[in-house]
């Protein structure tokens, strides 16, 4: 099966994530960016799972869900947090983790 | 019984972690004259004919690595070894009698590192001896640190500056020897069973070219040690910052382990590179002698004193191993009994000078002779073991030294001589500083105390006791030493120059006379 | 008991007494700690004359005998026992050494008396018999250097004695120093020998050499000025004589056993021991010969321009030491041992005399200021007057006999060595003038206020005592001689001491009078048999012309001493004014201290500075901390990386996977 349609989706879907996280100052946005890129990743591993012909690549895709969620948790729990104690949603000015 | 000797001061250690403060101190003492009473039944014990290895403990530890655990004593450690249990007894009974805070880890630490100490002098296998050789400086490291002297109003350096400073130094070195040490094992192996045990290494021998490089990685890290010169850099703020006790069995016994290390490790295991490489180190240790001579008469501070004099006397020594012939190896291996036993009265007679003027700078002191006549009379003969004055053991393993460095290479031995000049200088200087000549105001001179008598005397009856009798250590080390140097010299033990009228000395010897 | 056990015997007295006394320093009384170490030198002489007695039972050829006690140090080829070796030479310093020793304790036991570091001294004073003893006794080069290390320590620890005197100490400083130079000539010379000849006992060495070694090769020459450094060093000849003068500084009893009859002439003894080396190096015999004429005429010199008594007293010893380096150089062996006895007699009670004209004067050492003793100290005076007498070799003294009969050898030995005997005649004649210069200055003309009040009350000034060098008051609590003062007149030990000295420094030369009899030469010369030299002897003609013309020399000397000094009292200032420029220069020791100053005292500290404030800051501390700089800025730029913007981050995350990903692309394609 051709699944070059696909492919091409799922890599303009990587790119905007991935401009998106390189451009936009919002956290918020950013962790947006970052589960537009994973699921261009999703949907990648459908695609080839369906093109091989074995259900590895969607097992691995479901893997992906939940490390996504996992670290969506976590990232929106930082948000809050910085919400909460009155800090710019910026994430230019969040920089004290330096060397 | 060896095993006994070894682990003791640790076994004490560790039991005083849990005795009250009162009792610790004693209970170290205890320790160190257990350790010392082990060593000296070692010592009588001890076949002085024998040029192999006695009292032998070697068990398999990694034998996936060919790693024993294996120690023994033969004429190279065994005055070593005595000389370990000594100063260390007089350093814990020194810091017994006075009050150091946190008494329990400080005397644990002490007693840490006489085992660590005494390891590395007894270990048999080289990894073994790699690890003591590390393991000795985690405790002065706490010690020097913890327990040490801020100088920064004088316009030095933290304790702990200056502690971690001479522990990069030594663990730059000691890094170079651990790579030395896997290569010397795998190399020799050849693809065959890999061992460490340093017997079995020496008759496997290694190739001249890793001889080479591996040579230079083991003398970089002993000669920091000892120091050496231009390795020597750590040696003056760790010396100011030490605390006295830990500074005297540090000066008297750990800058020796550099110079066993040479004569256990580096001449047997690589004699080809130690003959090609014998003039290069014989002028780093001419340049310590005359460097630290030179640096000694000068310097005001007495522990810098004492400092930059060790700098010069472990030069002596390197000296003497190098001129790669029996008696000069013999001068330096007694020579290093002789400094230990030297130096660390010095420290304690520094402590001692600290808490009657005040003051470690000796433009700041004079005249205390008067009311302190014994101390007077102490120091003197210490000050004149110092620079080696004919009639103490110190003159005669100089004496060896320089007439092996002079039969072997003469032009090193006329330059080498100047530093015992240099040394008669300084040692008196420092002496005539403290109790001559007139007193400042407002410094209160007495006598010294029975306390520090009961530290003191021995020790200088130990020196003046081998002043009488030096070859009490020269009999017994001569075997092993002479076994040594023929490694290297391939068998011919060359002495007196009747003896090898044609031996070759090198373009710094002179050509023999004609026959007669 | 053999000879060799009275050797011994003698070794353990002093030391014994040494320890007694500095052990029990607290429970002894005064007196019996002078009378242990008196007792202790004095059972040590008569240990001596009992080995002495064994010695003369034996044959003249087999008088030579080596004891051993233990190995010392013995491996590896150096075998270093600890023994001593005895024949006629050893057993002639010994007697010496021991019987003035013990006349010079008896004295101190009087002398020393209100010190209060009378236990010190004692214990120091035995301790320094005891080395000397060591020194001459050595059976091996290696004892030797101990002995001769021992005799420098025991000096320096007597010149410092009143050790809260910055003179003093730095005076015992300079003398240690210069002594270890010497030590380290002869450990090299040590070193050759065992290089060469394989063993450094005196026995084996002295056999063997003449087998190893062909004349005037440069091996033994180069030994022989190694053991010339040595001894040099030690006997205060040029140019390591700048020690003596300041050792001056130490108590007059220590001038007059260490610096005058024993310790000086070590190195005189060295060179006689030796012989059999130097015999086969006779360049090297002739250096020493000159350098022994040089010292000789140099010191000489100043000694007729030094002001402060005991100084030129010291000057006076250089001089004749000179004399004995000279006759043990040339071969006179027999000569010049005779020499060293007779001087160890005139110049220690030269020195007693000076000690107790000093303690007249409450420690004023200035012969300007003094004058007119003869009238105050009658005792003092006369015995003064024997010494001086002897040391100018006024006829028929000791002094006449023995400094004559070495210009004599000379003479005989013809040549070259005609120089000594001018040159010898013409330091004579120095040393009469300077001599009675300072008998006359000293004991003739008016009374000087001392004298005055001796003579008047019978007491002897004092005054709060000041360093004349410094002008610092003295610290008698550290032993300085405080209010009180001991002179002879008053001091029966004192007494009995100088009274022997001048007996045996006006009659002690009549054992050696030419042709009548030989008692010393006869003696000692089965100890110096073998080489060529000891076949030279001077006729009993020539020996009785060389007597003669040194009698006339001397009594010129006197009489122009007289001339100088006495007659005409504005005639010293008139020729000082004169000769102000040659005066400078002697006064100035001819810059010897200046120029060794210049050349190696300043350079040493200067190298010391310079290593401690440039080398080791800039270049060792340099490397450490280039190494720090270097480790500290690479991690700098490296933590630039580390900037905290996230996006930063996430670019360079983006850009290292398309980096990856473009190279596996390419790669695998």
């Amino acid at each position: 099966m051709n699944i070059t349609w696909y492919i091409v989706l799922s890599s303009l879907l990587f790119a905007t994530g991935a401009v998106g996280i390189l451009l936009r100052r919002s956290p918020m946005v950013i962790l947006l960016c970052l589960e537009l890129m994973l699921n261009a990743g999703n949907l990648a591993l459908v695609a080839f799972s369906r093109m091989v012909g074995n259900e590895q690549g969607q097992v691995f895709a479901v893997i992906v869900m939940v490390i996504a969620a996992c670290e969506v948790v976590v990232g929106l729990g930082l948000i809050v947090a910085i919400f909460r104690r009155r800090l710019p949603l910026n994430v230019d000015d969040l920089r004290e983790l330096r060397g | 019984m060896i095993n006994v000797l070894l682990w003791a001061p640790l076994a004490f250690g560790l039991v005083g972690l849990f005795l009250p403060r009162r009792a610790v101190g004693p209970w170290a003492v205890l320790g160190a004259l257990v350790t010392l009473g082990v060593a000296v039944g070692m010592t009588i014990g001890f076949d002085s004919g024998d040029s192999g290895l006695q009292y032998v403990e070697s068990t398999p530890w990694i034998s996936g690595l060919g790693v024993d655990y294996s120690l023994a004593l033969d004429g190279l450690n065994l005055f070593l070894v005595l000389l370990t249990a000594v100063l260390w007894t007089g350093g814990v009974a020194f810091a017994a009698f006075r009050d150091y805070e946190r008494p329990k880890t400080f005397f644990f630490l002490m007693l840490v590192a006489e085992t660590a100490t005494l390891g590395s002098f007894l270990a048999q296998d080289l990894l073994l001896f790699v690890l003591f050789f590390d393991f000795m400086l985690v405790p002065f490291y706490f010690l020097f640190g913890a327990w040490g002297h801020d100088r920064t109003a004088e316009g030095g350096i933290t304790a702990s500056a200056a502690t971690l400073k001479m522990i990069i130094y030594t663990l730059i070195g000691s890094l170079l020897m651990l790579v030395a040490a896997i290569a010397t094992a795998i190399i020799s192996a050849d693809g065959g069973h890999i061992t460490f045990s340093i017997q079995a290494l020496q008759e496997q021998g290694i190739g001249l070219g890793s001889q080479r490089w591996i040579f230079w990685f083991f003398a970089a890290a002993f000669l920091v040690k000892m120091p050496a010169f231009l390795l020597h850099g750590w040696m003056p703020d760790a010396y100011r910052a030490a605390p006295l006790p830990a500074l005297a069995v540090f000066s008297g016994v750990l800058a020796k382990v550099g110079a066993y290390g040479f004569l256990r490790i580096v001449l047997p295991l690589f004699p080809e590179a130690t003959v090609e490489f014998q003039e290069i180190v014989l002028v780093i240790a001419l340049a310590s002698i005359l460097y630290g001579s030179v640096m000694a008469f000068t310097q005001t501070n007495v522990r810098l004193i004492a400092g930059y004099s060790s700098v010069a006397q472990l030069g002596f020594i390197t000296a003497g191993i190098f001129a790669l012939r029996a008696d000069g190896a013999d001068g330096a291996v007694l020579q290093m009994v002789n400094h230990g036993l030297v130096v660390a009265p010095i420290f304690i007679i520094v402590a001692i000078l600290l808490e009657r003027t005040g003051t470690e700078d000796i433009r700041e002191m004079g005249g205390m002779a008067l009311r302190a006549p014994v101390l007077a009379a102490l120091f003197l003969i210490v000050a004149l073991a110092t620079l080696a004055m004919p009639g103490s053991s110190n003159f005669i393993g100089e004496f060896y030294i320089l007439n092996g460095l002079f039969q072997a290479k003469i032009v090193f031995a006329f330059i080498a001589i100047t530093g015992v000049a240099m040394s008669a200088y300084y040692a008196l200087r420092l002496y005539q500083g403290a109790m001559h000549n007139r007193k400042p105001e407002g410094l209160m001179s007495r006598e010294i105390g029975w306390r520090d008598s009961v530290v003191l005397v021995p020790l200088v009856l130990c020196i003046l006791a081998l002043a009488l009798y030096p070859q009490l250590i020269l009999k017994r080390t001569n075997p092993s030493v002479e076994q040594t140097v023929a490694k290297v010299t391939g068998g011919s033990a060359p002495n007196s120059k009747l003896a090898t009228k044609n031996e070759e000395s090198g373009w710094t010897g002179y050509a023999p006379i004609g026959d007669k | 008991m053999t000879g060799t056990a009275w050797a011994w015997l003698v070794l353990l007295f002093p030391l014994l007494g040494s320890i007694v006394i500095a052990l029990g320093y607290r429970a002894l009384p005064q007196k019996a700690a002078g009378m242990i170490g008196t007792a202790a030198i004095g059972l040590s002489f008569a240990c001596g004359i009992a080995a002495l007695i064994s010695l003369l039972g034996e044959d003249a050829d087999a008088r030579h005998h080596a004891s051993s006690l233990w190995d010392y140090a013995s491996v590896a080829g150096l075998d270093i026992k600890l023994g001593i070796y005895l024949d006629q030479l050893s057993i002639f310093m010994v007697l010496v050494v021991t019987g003035v020793s013990t006349l010079i304790h008896l004295y101190s036991y009087g002398y020393m008396q209100s010190d209060q570091g009378y236990h010190r001294f004692f214990s120091y004073l035995n301790f320094f018999v005891f080395s000397m003893l060591l020194l001459v006794l050595a059976g091996n080069f290696v004892l030797l250097i101990v002995g001769w290390a021992f005799v420098g320590f025991a000096s320096y620890a007597l010149i410092s004695f009143w050790y809260r005197r910055e003179t003093a100490t730095r005076a015992g400083m300079k003398a240690f120093v210069i002594n270890v130079v010497g030590d380290i000539g002869l450990v090299l010379a040590a070193f050759l020998i065992f290089r060469e000849l394989g063993s450094f006992d005196y026995g084996t060495v002295f056999e063997r050499a003449p087998e190893v070694f062909s004349v005037n090769e440069w091996s033994i020459t180069a030994i022989c000025l190694l053991l010339l450094v040595g001894a040099f060093a030690k006997s205060a000849q040029l140019p390591l004589h700048t020690w003596l003068p300041d050792a001056m500084e130490g108590p007059t009893p220590v001038s007059s056993l260490i610096h005058a009859a024993t310790m000086v002439t070590a190195g005189v003894y060295l060179i006689a021991r030796t012989h059999v080396l130097f015999a086969l190096a006779p360049t090297a015999a002739d250096i020493s010969a000159f350098v022994g004429l040089a010292t000789l005429l140099v010191a000489a010199t100043i000694a007729l321009v030094m002001t402060d008594l005991k100084r030129a007293i010291a000057y006076s010893t250089m001089s004749q030491i000179g004399y004995m380096v000279v006759g043990v150089s040339i071969g006179a062996y027999g000569a010049g041992m005779f020499h060293l006895m007779t001087h160890a007699f005139f110049k220690a009670l030269l020195f007693m005399a000076a000690g107790s004209i000093i303690a007249a004067m409450a420690n004023e050492q200035n012969i300007d200021r003094m004058g007119g003793f003869a009238k105050a100290m009658r005792f003092t005076s006369v015995t003064m007057l024997c010494g001086g007498l002897a040391l100018a070799a006024f006829p028929l003294t000791s002094g006449f006999f023995s400094k004559d009969e070495i210009l004599a050898y000379a003479g005989a030995r013809g040549g070259m060595y005609l120089i000594f005997v001018v040159l010898g005649y013409f330091g004579a004649f120095l040393t009469a003038i300077y001599t009675f210069r300072l008998i006359f200055r000293v004991l003739q003309g008016e009374p000087c206020a001392e004298a005055r009040e001796l003579i008047e009350t019978g007491h002897v000034a004092h005054e709060a005592p000041k360093n004349p060098a410094t002008g610092e008051p003295e610290d008698t609590d550290v032993g300085f001689p405080g209010p009180e003062h001991h002179i002879a007149e008053q001091s029966a030990p004192m007494r009995v001491a100088m009274g022997v000295l001048a007996f045996l420094a006006l009659v002690g030369g009549l054992v050696q009078v030419p042709g009548v009899d030989n008692v010393i030469a006869n003696f000692l010369d089965p100890a110096f048999e073998g080489p060529v030299l000891s076949h030279v002897h001077p006729s009993i003609e020539w020996d009785w012309i060389g007597l003669a013309i040194g009698g006339v020399i001397s009594l010129l000397g006197i009489w122009a001493a007289h001339w100088l000094y006495v007659a005409n009292p504005e005639r010293p200032r008139a020729l000082e004014q004169r000769l102000q420029g040659l005066h400078d220069f002697l006064f100035h020791k001819w810059y010897f201290d200046e120029a060794i100053d210049l050349l190696v005292v300043r350079p040493a500290l200067a190298i010391g500075r310079f290593a401690n404030r440039t080398f080791e800051r800039f270049v060792v501390d340099g490397m450490v901390t280039g190494t720090e700089e270097t480790v500290r800025s690479a991690g700098g730029i490296v933590s630039r990386v580390q900037n905290g913007f996230v996006r930063s981050y996430a670019l360079l995350l983006i850009a290292g996977f398309a980096g990856l990903a473009l190279y596996f692309l390419l790669s695998s394609s």
